[in-house]
C-alpha cells in the first residue's frame, strides 16, 4: 500500500511545521519519489556488518547518497536508522505490513539455528526477544524478493566455519519454499557493491536475475577469477608479495567464481591480486577452507 | 521505579541492548548494558595455521578489520622474533591509518549526529527521537547536507586503504610478515590525493561541526563521565625502534601512567560462563553457562589491575598528551576529531617514507610453536590478540576487543563496566524519549560484532544467548 502524492505533502508539511524546520519543497520532491521508490528491510544476523559497510561504498551504478535518497526506501537497518529500540521495532513490523508482498529483504550474515537460535536477537517487539531466527521465518514469507548479502547469508561462510558451534544455516535453507521468488545469494566477503545495489535495482526494474546452481546472479558468478585474470601470463611466483601468478602456491582463483577482477573493489582503487596476495576464495560456498589458503610457508 | 529498555540500539555494528532502572527523579539509578549475538571466534580458529588467524579475526568487524590483522599479525611475529622493515611498518599505518578516519567519520556523522538533529524527513531517517533538539533549522540543514558529504568521505578513506590493501572492509593482504603490496610512484599519489581530500574535510567541515555541537551540547561535558580511568596499548608505529604515535599507557584521575600487560585479567560472574573468573587472558578458560544465576550479558569483565578502564581516542589522545580536558560525552567526541586530525597529518608523513617498489613484506613462515600477544588499537579502542602455537597449529585464541572494555558487565566486586557506569546518574527528561541514553551509549562507539567475548579453545559449546534483564 503506497501513499498518494497529496496524503504524503501533507503529511510532511505538518512534520516540517511540528518541527519548526523551513520548508524546501524541493526536498520535498525528493522526499516523494524516494517514499514511494520500493521497501527495503535490511536485517543483520550472525555477521560483521562488512557488507552494511561495503554497500555503503558503492559507486558503481551509483552511490549511496543516491541510492537512499532516489532509489529505494530503506524501511530498516540497524546500522543506519534515526529510530532506535521499541520504535526501531515498530518501523520493521509496520514496513513489512504494510507493503506486505512489495518490499525487498536483504538479509546480512548467517542465522544461529537449532538450540542456538538465541545466539543472535535482533530485538525486543512487545517485551519479547526476536531471534533472528525467527525474524527471517516472519518476514521473508512477506517479502517479493529476499536477498542473502554475502557469503555468510549465502552459504554460511566465516559465521559458519567449522565447528559452527553456533548452529548457523543459511537464508535459503532456512526459507525453502517459503518464499514468493528464489533467494538471491551475493556471495563474498564482503558483498561487491556494485554486485549489491545493481542486483537491488534489477530486482525493482526486471524481477529476479538468472541465476547459478548456487543462487548467484550468472550476470556476476560466470566466470573463474584465473580465466579473466590480468596475471594469468605472467610468471608463476613462489610466495605472496612478488608480482606474478599464485596458482603453484594455493590461489583459489582457478575455482572461485567471482566478479572480483573486473569489478575490482572500492570504486576500482584495489582487489586481492593486485595487493601481491592469492585469491581466497571468498565467493566459494566452501570459504573458509582449513587452511584458508594453502600458501606454501615459503622458500 | 520504572525501567526504559532499549533493543536493538542502533547505529552501531552489531547487536546491542541497554536496560536502565529510574529513581523517582528520573535519573539512571542502575544500567545494564548486553551484546545479543555470540558468534564462537576462538574455537573456530583452533587447528589452523596461525597465518589464517589474520583473515579470519578482520571478519569479526566490518567496521575496524583492519585492526584485528595487525593484533593477530603482530602476535604471529612476536613468536617469531620478527619486527617487519620500515617499508612494512608505514603501510600497515597507512591502512590501518585509513581505517580510522573511515571509522571515525562514520561514527560522528551517521552512527552520532541522529542523536542531535533532525535528519532527511524520509527512511531511515525518520521516527528518531525528537527530544532536545538544539539546533535551528539553518544549522540542521548544514549539518544534514554534511551527513550526507560525509557519506563520500568515509567511502573515500575505504578507496585510499584499497590501494595498499586490495580492498576494504576486510584487507587482503595484512599478513603476518609485513603487507605484501609493492606500492608504485603513481600509487601514492593516487594515496596522496585521497588523503588531501579528506585531510582537508577533517579540517574545515569535521572540525566546524564538532566545534558546534560541543557548543550547543556543552552540558554534555558533564554527562555520561564514568570512571574517568582510561587505558591504550598503543599504536602507529614511528620507526622500527617501537616509537609509537599514541603510546601506550593508562590515566587514573587525570594523572598518565605506565600500562602492562601483566595487569589484565577477566572476570565473568555476570556473564554466562562458569569457568574459573580472573584469569589473565593468556591463561583464561571460557565454559558456558547459560542461564547461570545472576548474569545477564555474554561479555566478560577485562579489568587492569581489578579496575574498570575506558578505551578508545579519548584515551590515546589523553596519554599522547594531545587532549586533557575531561571524561565525558562530548570530551569523546572532541577526541575523536582531535586524534584524527593529528593522524591525518602524520599519514602525509609515513607516505613520504614509502619507497616506490619496495617490499614491505618477509615471507616468514608459521611458527611451530609458542605463545605471544599481539596488541594493538581499533579506531574505539585497545585489541588484544593472545595466541599459543602447538606443532604449527593454533592451539589457543584469545581476543579482547575494545567494546569488551567498555562495554563489560559488572566485574566479581560488582564494579558496573565502563558503558553501565556512564549512565548511572544520567537525568532522563523525558522518559518516552531517552535521547541521553543513546547519547551516552554512542559516544563510546560501540561494537557489539567485536565484543562478544568469543569463546576460548577448551571446545565447549555455548548452545544458547539469552536476554534477561537485571532484576532490580
Amino acid at each position: 500500500m503506497r501513499i498518494n502524492r497529496r496524503d504524503f505533502l501533507k503529511w510532511s508539511v505538518a512534520a516540517v511545521a511540528a518541527l519548526k524546520l523551513e520548508m524546501d519543497m524541493d526536498k520535498l520532491n525528493t522526499v516523494m519519489a524516494a517514499e514511494t521508490d520500493p521497501p527495503v528491510i535490511w536485517l543483520l544476523g550472525s555477521g560483521c556488518s562488512g557488507c552494511s559497510i561495503s554497500t555503503l561504498n558503492v559507486t558503481n551504478p551509483t552511490t549511496i547518497e543516491d541510492v537512499l535518497q532516489n532509489k529505494i526506501s530503506m524501511k530498516y537497518d540497524s546500522t543506519l536508522m534515526a529510530a532506535s529500540g521499541e520504535s526501531a521495532m515498530q518501523a520493521l513490523e509496520n514496513a513489512a505490513n504494510q507493503y506486505n508482498g512489495q518490499f525487498i529483504l536483504v538479509i546480512e550474515g548467517a542465522i544461529p539455528g537449532g538450540a542456538s537460535k538465541n545466539n543472535c536477537i535482533i530485538g525486543e517487539q512487545n517485551g519479547v526477544p526476536l531471534t533472528m531466527y525467527d525474524a527471517v521465518l516472519k518476514y521473508g514469507p512477506k517479502a517479493k524478493y529476499v536477498v542473502a548479502a554475502g557469503t555468510c547469508a549465502s552459504f554460511g561462510g566465516v559465521a559458519a566455519a567449522a565447528p559452527n558451534s553456533t548452529g548457523c544455516v543459511t537464508v535459503k535453507s532456512l526459507l525453502s519454499g517459503k518464499t514468493a521468488n528464489p533467494v538471491v545469494n551475493l556471495a563474498g566477503c564482503p558483498v561487491n557493491a556494485t554486485v549489491m545495489v545493481q542486483t537491488l535495482l534489477d530486482l525493482i526494474l526486471t524481477g529476479v536475475p538468472s541465476l547459478d546452481s548456487y543462487s548467484r546472479p550468472t550476470k556476476y558468478f560466470n566466470r573463474t577469477v584465473h580465466s579473466v585474470c590480468p596475471r594469468r601470463e605472467t610468471e608463476e611466483v613462489s610466495q605472496p608479495g612478488k608480482y606474478g601468478c599464485y596458482e603453484e602456491i594455493g590461489c583459489k582463483g582457478p575455482g572461485n567464481l567471482s566478479p572480483c577482477p573486473s569489478l575490482k573493489w572500492n570504486n576500482k582503487q584495489g582487489w586481492c591480486i593486485q595487493s601481491n596476495y592469492p585469491c581466497i576464495g571468498c565467493t566459494s560456498p566452501a570459504f573458509p577452507l582449513n587452511p584458508v589458503i594453502s600458501v606454501s610457508s615459503g622458500d | 521505579m520504572s525501567t526504559i529498555k532499549l533493543d536493538p540500539v542502533t547505529r552501531l555494528e552489531g547487536h546491542l541492548k541497554v536496560e536502565v532502572t529510574l529513581d523517582a527523579n528520573n535519573a539512571v539509578a542502575s544500567a545494564t548494558v548486553a551484546g545479543m549475538l555470540f558468534r564462537d571466534f576462538e574455537n573456530m580458529l583452533l587447528n589452523r595455521p596461525p597465518r589464517d588467524a589474520a583473515f579470519l579475526t578482520q571478519r569479526i568487524c566490518g567496521v575496524c578489520p583492519v585492526p584485528q590483522a595487525v593484533a593477530s599479525s603482530k602476535a604471529v611475529e612476536k613468536i617469531k622474533g620478527f619486527k617487519p622493515n620500515l617499508q612494512g611498518l608505514m603501510l600497515r599505518n597507512l591502512i590501518q591509518g585509513a581505517n580510522f578516519l573511515d571509522s571515525g567519520i562514520t561514527h560522528f556523522y551517521h552512527l552520532s549526529l541522529l542523536d542531535y538533529i533532525q535528519g532527511p524527513q524520509m527512511s531511515p531517517w525518520t521516527g528518531g527521537y525528537t527530544q532536545d533538539l538544539r539546533f535551528n533549522a539553518t544549522d540542521t540543514q548544514t549539518l544534514t547536507n554534511h551527513y550526507l558529504s560525509a557519506l563520500q568521505i568515509r567511502r573515500k578513506a575505504n578507496e585510499m586503504a584499497a590501494i595498499f590493501s586490495g580492498k576494504l572492509p576486510h584487507a587482503a593482504n595484512i599478513v603476518p610478515g609485513g603487507v605484501t603490496a609493492l606500492p608504485s610512484a603513481t600509487e601514492i599519489t593516487n594515496f596522496r590525493n585521497y588523503l588531501n581530500d579528506i585531510q582537508s574535510f577533517i579540517s574545515s567541515t569535521y572540525q566546524s561541526d564538532v566545534n558546534m555541537l560541543a557548543s550547543a551540547y556543552s552540558d554534555y561535558y558533564n554527562v555520561g563521565t564514568g570512571y574517568g580511568n582510561l587505558l591504550t596499548f598503543g599504536v602507529f608505529d614511528t620507526n622500527t625502534s617501537g616509537s609509537l604515535l599514541f603510546p601506550a599507557g593508562t590515566v587514573i584521575n587525570g594523572t598518565v601512567g605506565a600500562f602492562s600487560e601483566a595487569n589484565i585479567k577477566e572476570y565473568n560472574k555476570y556473564s554466562y560462563y562458569s569457568s574459573p573468573s580472573g584469569q589473565a587472558p593468556a591463561s583464561g578458560t571460557t565454559t558456558a553457562s547459560y542461564g547461570k544465576s545472576g548474569a545477564y550479558t555474554w561479555l566478560k569483565s577485562p579489568r587492569y589491575n581489578d579496575t574498570p578502564f575506558e578505551a578508545g581516542p579519548l584515551a590515546r589522545v589523553w596519554v599522547s598528551g594531545d587532549y586533557r580536558n575531561g571524561v565525558s560525552v562530548m570530551d569523546r567526541h572532541m577526541a575523536r576529531y582531535v586524534e584524527m586530525s593529528k593522524l591525518v597529518s602524520n599519514m602525509q608523513t609515513w607516505l613520504d617514507q614509502l619507497t616506490p617498489g619496495a617490499s614491505g613484506f618477509t615471507n616468514i613462515g608459521d611458527p611451530v610453536s609458542g605463545s605471544a600477544s599481539g596488541l594493538t588499537e581499533a579506531p574505539r579502542g585497545a585489541i588484544g590478540h593472545w595466541l599459543s602455537v602447538s606443532s604449527s597449529k593454533i592451539s589457543k585464541y584469545q581476543i579482547i576487543t575494545p567494546t569488551c572494555w567498555n562495554a563489560s558487565p559488572m566485574d566479581d566486586a560488582g564494579n558496573p563496566g565502563p558503558v553501565e557506569k556512564a549512565l548511572i546518574g544520567t537525568q532522563v527528561a523525558d522518559p518516552a524519549q531517552p535521547v541521553e541514553l543513546l547519547r551516552i551509549v554512542h559516544s563510546f562507539d560501540p561494537c557489539t560484532g567485536c565484543s562478544v567475548h568469543v569463546m576460548s579453545p577448551d571446545g565447549v559449546e555455548m548452545s544458547k544467548f539469552v536476554v534477561q534483564p537485571l532484576g532490580k
